[in-house]
């Protein structure tokens, strides 16, 4: 009976290729990229004080914009942190204004911190949360609002 | 105007791909002439076990109708063991967000829709899918569906080679899908998906992970097996994400430099297809033919859309800029994949329009596989049409086509129309569009027409999303899917068939391998797509197009 033979075989296909491609392999790769490189395997995790802070490849938007650079929302994904340095230093001049942190430097930071969007031309952009985190580590023992936020980190509760 | 170096880092894209593409092809054509290749060694035992699990002869040659059937029998039950993981997902093992099942609409649409090589997505599969359905439910069809692709080339390929003494037939199947697996998709991905995570794809099977941030907010980290998702729906010309946002969601996609890696993988394999089909001829330059013709479309494609639009805009992400996100939007529906990295809705007409030209001619080069497929649809047509000005009896490579070749190639080709344009009408019809808060000014209408194009065209790119998931929507694109699919699939097998049968002469009438008929075909084809499409167009993003400009004034 050829049509019984036929659907026999093809059903025996796809239970096997599932078990290969659904499970085996992306099994495997998990296993290649946790032992290889685990900090982007796990997302390129943030820390801060010892604290996870989230991912440096997703934005936070902040409540406090006076102190801290903030993402963009009308982006495509809605979560990249990526904003463009014409935005960062606008923002710069606002913290600038309300922490007295130098432009000087916070214009450095944003300028160690440009990436392309063509490599080597195109939009340049930093990272948002980047910048925040360093600003932060730079400045919690300098600055009473960025030690209220690097203490707030490690404590627990909601 | 576009600068010189956005035209410089196309030219390089485009010349290493082609390259590559080349390379690739020599291996390829061993691998379906079954001719010794490096991993016999490790593969041929593995292969082995699989045919004899499957109780299957694998010598043997299949008849176009035994190919075919196989294949959509296949097809079937991918989908089926899709539906039922996705409906069931709620109480399968590897859901640590403890995502309940799919209603059964939605995992009809997401089934049929992954197994047609379309990906068009009515879910957001961050918050929606569990470990286990993206792993079975979706990355698996990724690659039965892509591999569907390609063996059929293949077999189509073996057909209008047509040549004697070789077996009559146009192959195994059986032995063509596990070999596809095994010696290229596999390698392929494992080698992409690597790489990715190397540069920042997440892959992890480790649950989602709840953090505290700088504002001392809760925000959800979701990680999963994404790496081996994105490798495959790029190079599987799949493009169903991770998701919602797709390949613009930072975790797909995390840099310029994935943006271009990701945009090269899903160009690679639809390009070696055009240098297989010269090489399993013998007659490289038909290849070439295959090639300059679909490039050529593809280019103009990327002129129309490029000309309004290189600036970092609304809905583009910052990271890639406006010219990357143009030339990907293009190229993800030239080569019919439909990953996308950026937020349609807030795209310009005119690149629209650019993306629903590449959807309705589907050769630009097209979906992995059918692309060349559809090439040779064109062919067909092409040679008649060039035959009938000429007053001679049209051929192809030394084969007489006849009325009956023409009548079928031609039905191919309306199939696509047809699926396309009359579910559009019923949609209005029954107040579908309206159900989902659409009117029928160019917007609302751009927005379902690009839906059924997508959908027909296997691409998977679209406005709708989640707004989607209702039940005349999912059931209609589901039947919409399979039916742009299959139906060609299906007919120009059966051309194959007919090819192997035909004698062939070494006289030729029309030369199809010189620098002159890609030119010809080229124009064939813009003519055959206007004509059918061009009323569409004009009340769609042609008609936005000029309104944004009177508003303008």
């Amino acid at each position: 009976m050829k049509g019984g033979k036929l659907i026999s075989s093809t059903m025996r296909l796809a239970l096997v290729l599932a078990l290969i491609c659904g499970v085996i392999y992306p099994v495997v790769v998990t296993g290649i990229g946790q032992a290889f490189f685990p900090f982007q395997a796990n997302g390129e995790m943030a820390q801060v004080n010892n604290a996870t802070v989230g991912s440096y490849l997703i934005g936070q938007s902040t409540n406090n914009s006076h102190y801290l650079f903030n993402m963009r929302n009308d982006s495509a994904s809605g979560v990249d942190p990526d904003i463009t340095v014409a935005s960062a230093l606008a923002q710069a001049q606002v913290i600038h204004n309300s922490t007295n942190i130098s432009l000087t430097y916070l214009d450095g930071l944003i300028h160690n911190n440009t990436r392309y969007s063509m490599f080597f031309f195109g939009t340049a952009y930093v990272d948002s949360l980047s910048l925040n985190i360093q600003i932060i580590d730079h400045f919690h023992s300098r600055i009473a609002v960025y030690g209220k936020i690097y203490d707030g980190l490690n404590t627990t509760g909601s | 105007m576009i600068g010189a170096g956005y035209l410089l880092i196309t030219a390089l894209v485009w010349a290493i791909i082609i390259g590559l593409a080349w390379g690739l092809s020599k291996y390829l054509k061993k691998v379906y002439e079954n001719e010794r290749t490096f991993l016999d060694k490790i593969l041929n035992p593995l292969e082995n076990l699989i045919y004899r699990i499957l109780g299957i002869d694998g010598d043997r040659d299949m008849g176009w109708k035994e190919y075919f059937l196989s294949l959509f029998a296949f097809n079937v039950f991918t989908a089926a063991i899709s539906f039922v993981i996705l409906t069931y997902q709620g109480v399968l093992p590897l859901n640590p967000m403890k995502f309940p099942g799919m209603s059964w609409s939605l995992a009809f649409n997401t089934a049929t829709s992954f197994s047609s090589n379309t990906n068009l997505q009515h879910y957001g599969g961050g918050s929606t899918l569990s470990y286990l359905s993206q792993m079975v439910g979706i990355q698996f069809l990724q690659f039965t569906s892509a591999a569907s692709g390609v063996v059929v080339a293949v077999a189509i390929f073996r057909g209008f080679a047509g040549r004697r003494g070789e077996g009559r037939n146009l192959g195994n199947f059986y032995t063509d899908m596990v070999r596809t697996m095994t010696r290229v998709l596999l390698p392929l991905t494992m080698i992409l998906a690597v790489l990715l995570i190397g540069l920042g794809v997440p892959q992890s099977l480790g649950g989602y992970s709840l953090v505290k941030t700088l504002s001392g907010s809760f925000e959800l980290i979701k990680v999963g097996p994404i790496s081996s998702l994105v490798s495959i729906m790029q190079l599987g010309t799949n493009g169903g994400g991770y998701f919602g946002a797709n390949s613009a969601y930072p975790f797909a996609n995390p840099s310029p430099l994935t943006n271009y890696i990701e945009l090269g993988g899903m160009m690679l394999l639809p390009t070696a297809m055009p240098f297989l089909f010269g090489r399993m001829l013998r007659m490289k330059n038909e290849g070439r033919t295959l090639l300059i013709a679909s490039y050529g479309l593809y280019a103009i494609d990327l002129a129309i859309a490029l000309i309004p639009v290189t600036a970092l805009g609304a809905g583009m992400e910052t990271r890639l800029g406006g010219f990357s996100t143009v030339l990907y939007t293009v190229t993800t529906t030239a080569f019919t994949t439909g990953s996308v990295n950026t937020n349609l809705a807030a795209m310009h007409p005119l690149v629209i329009m650019a993306a629903l030209m590449g959807m309705m001619i589907q050769a630009t080069p097209g979906g992995l596989g059918v692309g060349a497929m559809y090439m040779l649809m064109y062919i067909l047509i092409t040679v008649f049409i060039v035959g009938l000005m000429a007053g001679r009896t049209p051929e192809y490579l030394g084969a007489k086509i006849t009325a009956n070749d023409v009548k079928l190639a031609v039905i191919a080709f309306l199939a696509h129309p047809i699926i396309i344009l009359a579910p559009t009408a019923l949609a209005y019809a029954l107040g579908a569009v309206h159900a989902i808060g659409l009117g029928t000014g160019p917007v609302g209408f751009t927005q379902i027409l690009y839906e059924y194009t997508s959908a027909a065209a296997n691409n998977g790119s679209d406005f709708l999303g989640t707004a989607g998931n209702t039940v005349f929507f999912n059931v209609s694109t589901g039947i919409v899917m399979w039916a742009g699919r299959f139906i060609p699939i299906f007919i120009m097998l059966a051309m194959a068939g007919r090819m192997l049968e035909k004698k062939r002469s070494t006289e030729v009438a029309l030369r199809t391998d010189n620098l002159i008929f890609p030119a010809i075909l080229i124009v064939s084809i813009l003519i055959l797509a206007v004509l059918t499409f061009f009323p569409f167009l004009a009340v769609g993003p042609i008609l936005m197009h000029l309104e944004g400009i009177k508003n303008a004034l």
